[in-house]
């Protein structure tokens, strides 16, 4: 492997410190992504600025809604016995994330700021409408999840911020979320994957979030099947209809792992699986 | 850039000095010469690197060495019994042939040894969950699963 100094500022103030400093100098949080792209030399950091020594950014606070600090291990997440209880969903997409040694050191920030279009734990985040705070030296903002992503590997994140915490609103007490992914084996990066979030209120859809993994150049949320449905009663006729634009809208690519068809094939049957299951 | 740093290792304290980029299984093999934490693929799939840090199995390939600090790892080293002999994973290996050519043994012994020490009575697909992420390429998973479960056996016998 290439040769690189590494650093372990002990606060946050340190790290941005640092980040700036060094030209070119990377934030490593888990490192299960960037130490095998390093290796691959598709990055070649002449610094990793590791955040694993800043205490305030792992833990996890619940407070009506949460507070999840981006370097808060998948594993942490998973094992949470509160966050598991109030959104159910961001504990089964963790569970389908990598193995259980990735899963121990993987962040749920990383999964984030690696940007791919996979990341699993972007769409039960998404449906969810969480923020992310992102913090500089000078100034702190939040905007929602949705907002964060820019392409494969690209965030709106400028080189001297970092992302601290997502959070999330209180859980919508009359909502299920379900999350459901296609892997050749389970550890698998997604060949698609699908999250929803539906509220009925009355046998009409009160409330609706989709979100889509690996099928469009970031974590994608389909507002258009989101229309569709809001508002309507949910009958077998339109759900093969959210089946088919989902379908539509997508824009998927053939690589490796599966063909653009199959993939298209795969967010269609998932809107129905996901809506079918959530309605029983 | 060197540093040194300081770890419990199998039970006791070690000091290293290293270099930035390397990783634990870097250190482990080459600083501490204990070869028997094996690398495959070097990109965290397939497992061969696993150690226990802290309790938790972790893929050594995929963890910077200065990350240790503080910390205790334990190796498949570590589970050597007084006198040389085997500790009951390890023998369990052995008696259900769950061992062919052996590079993938010691780290899927790591994730057997970390699932039953976090669950002592745990079901066949928990089993196979945690091994997950440890890849064999001989021959298969059935003896490997029998030979956990025939220590979880003996764990609830002892209970």
């Amino acid at each position: 492997m290439r040769r690189f100094d590494y650093f372990r500022p002990k606060s946050l103030k340190e790290a941005l410190q640092q980040k700036k400093t060094i030209a070119g100098s990377k934030f490593i949080s888990g490192g299960t992504d960037i130490l095998v792209q390093i290796k691959n030399r598709e990055l070649q950091p002449p610094a990793l600025i590791s955040l694993r020594s800043i205490p305030e950014l792992a833990t996890i606070e619940i407070n009506g809604g949460a507070r999840i600090g981006a370097l808060a291990t998948i594993s942490d997440i998973i094992q949470h016995p509160e966050l598991g209880h109030n959104y159910p969903v961001l504990k089964e997409a963790g569970k389908r994330l990598g193995s259980v040694q990735i899963r121990n050191v993987a962040t749920i920030g990383g999964n984030l700021c690696n940007c791919s279009p996979s990341a699993d734990m972007a769409l039960p985040l998404l449906v969810l409408e969480a923020k992310v705070r992102l913090q500089s030296a000078k100034a702190s903002r939040e905007i929602l999840l949705e907002e964060f992503f820019k392409g494969p590997g690209e965030s709106c994140l400028f080189s001297d911020e970092v992302l601290t915490d997502i959070l999330l609103d209180p859980p919508r007490q009359k909502a299920k979320a379900i999350f459901l992914k296609k892997g050749r084996v389970k550890m698998d990066l997604a060949i698609a994957s699908l999250a929803v979030l539906l509220e009925m209120e009355g046998g009409k859809c009160r409330k609706v979030r989709i979100a889509a993994g690996s099928v469009a150049p970031i974590p994608l949320r389909l507002s258009k099947v989101e229309t569709l449905l809001e508002g309507a009663a949910i009958s077998k006729d339109l759900v093969s209809k959210a089946q088919q634009l989902a379908r539509e809208i997508v824009s998927p690519i053939t690589d490796v792992r599966a063909t653009e068809e199959y993939r298209r094939q795969i967010v269609g049957v998932y809107v129905k699986r996901g809506l079918e299951k959530i309605l029983g | 850039m060197k540093t040194e740093i300081s770890f419990i290792l199998n039970g006791s304290e070690v000091k290293v000095t290293v270099d930035g980029h390397l990783r634990l299984i870097d250190v482990l093999r080459n600083t501490m010469s204990l070869t028997g934490t094996k690398e495959g693929c070097g990109e965290g799939e397939c497992g061969a690197c696993t150690v226990i840090v802290d309790g938790r199995a972790i893929n050594s390939c995929l963890y910077p060495a200065l990350e240790i600090e503080g910390k205790s790892v334990i190796t498949i080293e570590g589970l050597l019994m007084p006198e040389h002999k085997l500790s009951k994973i390890q023998q369990a290996f052995v008696d259900h042939g769950a061992v062919q050519c052996g590079f993938c043994t010691p780290g899927m012994i790591m994730s057997a040894k970390a699932l039953l020490d976090s669950n002592p009575n745990p079901s066949d697909k928990e089993i196979r969950e945690a091994l997950q992420g440890n890849l064999c390429r001989c021959t298969g998973y059935v003896q490997i699963v029998e030979a956990v479960k025939r220590v979880a056996r003996q764990l609830k016998g002892k209970q």
